[in-house]
């Protein structure tokens, strides 16, 4: 059986919070323990952040929960600038920047995470955390 | 979500004393940003930011407080981040970011 929960939230920073808490939500009802949903809030955040903060003059971006057996998949869709993924550097953990450290957070902390992102063609981010029984 | 801030100057040790309560993410971070450059702007020193009562941080939070690490440092003085809760230690943690502030 699947589930999906599908929002679509304004590109404002202060709706990031509803994606974060409903990802909480239904992590916990899956049966994450308290630390994976603190990653997966987290990691949640940090998608929505970059939709938020990429999302140009969009409005609106997507964001959907997928619950299938023991695997929770999010996916955060925006149409907004988009950004070479081959300009992607991981951050430098020796002397961390200010900007960067969102895409290594979420790989940090799920078990599968892809960024498809084009320049001009938004960004889609899927990440997977999967229910240890 | 929201944050509230506490902040005193600490004579006796010569400390800014920063007390989070609540989240720091994208809609808080540029608020803490503005009001610790406010402190330093007072006084340069050291900073000590007591997170027993922060809940949350994320990379927009991690990068104010990397941009006034570097203000503080300039000045020889340092970020100390004490009283963490778990989940925040984990993210100072996996980001390296436990080895450039001063963890109590």
């Amino acid at each position: 059986m699947k589930d999906c929960i599908s929002l679509t939230l304004p590109t404002k920073s202060e709706y990031v919070s509803v994606a974060r808490l409903t990802a909480s939500v239904v992590a916990n009802n899956m049966g994450f323990d308290i630390e994976s949903i603190e990653d997966i809030k987290v990691a949640v955040g940090e998608a929505c952040n970059n939709a938020v903060l990429h999302g140009a003059c969009q409005t609106e971006f997507d964001i959907s929960f997928t619950v299938e057996h023991s695997e929770f998949v999010v996916d955060v869709l925006d149409c907004g600038n988009g950004f070479s993924i081959d300009s992607y550097n991981e951050p430098d953990l020796m002397n961390p920047g200010e900007n960067g450290l969102g895409i290594f957070i979420m790989k940090s902390l799920m078990d599968d995470v892809t960024v498809e992102s084009k320049v001009g063609n938004g960004t889609k981010i899927r990440m997977v955390k999967r229910l240890v029984v | 979500m929201s944050l509230k801030m506490n902040k005193q100057f600490q004579d006796m040790d010569q400390f800014w004393s920063v007390e989070l309560i609540g989240d720091v993410d994208i809609q808080t971070s540029g608020r803490l940003k503005d009001e610790l450059n406010q402190l330093l702007d007072q006084r340069e020193s050291n900073i000590n930011i007591d997170c027993a009562s922060l809940s949350y941080i994320d990379s927009t939070g991690l990068g104010v407080l990397i941009g006034v690490l570097k203000r503080v440092k300039k000045n020889e003085n340092e970020i100390l981040i004490s009283n963490a809760q778990q989940n925040i230690i984990k993210l100072l943690t996996i980001t390296g970011l436990d080895k450039i502030f001063v963890m109590k």
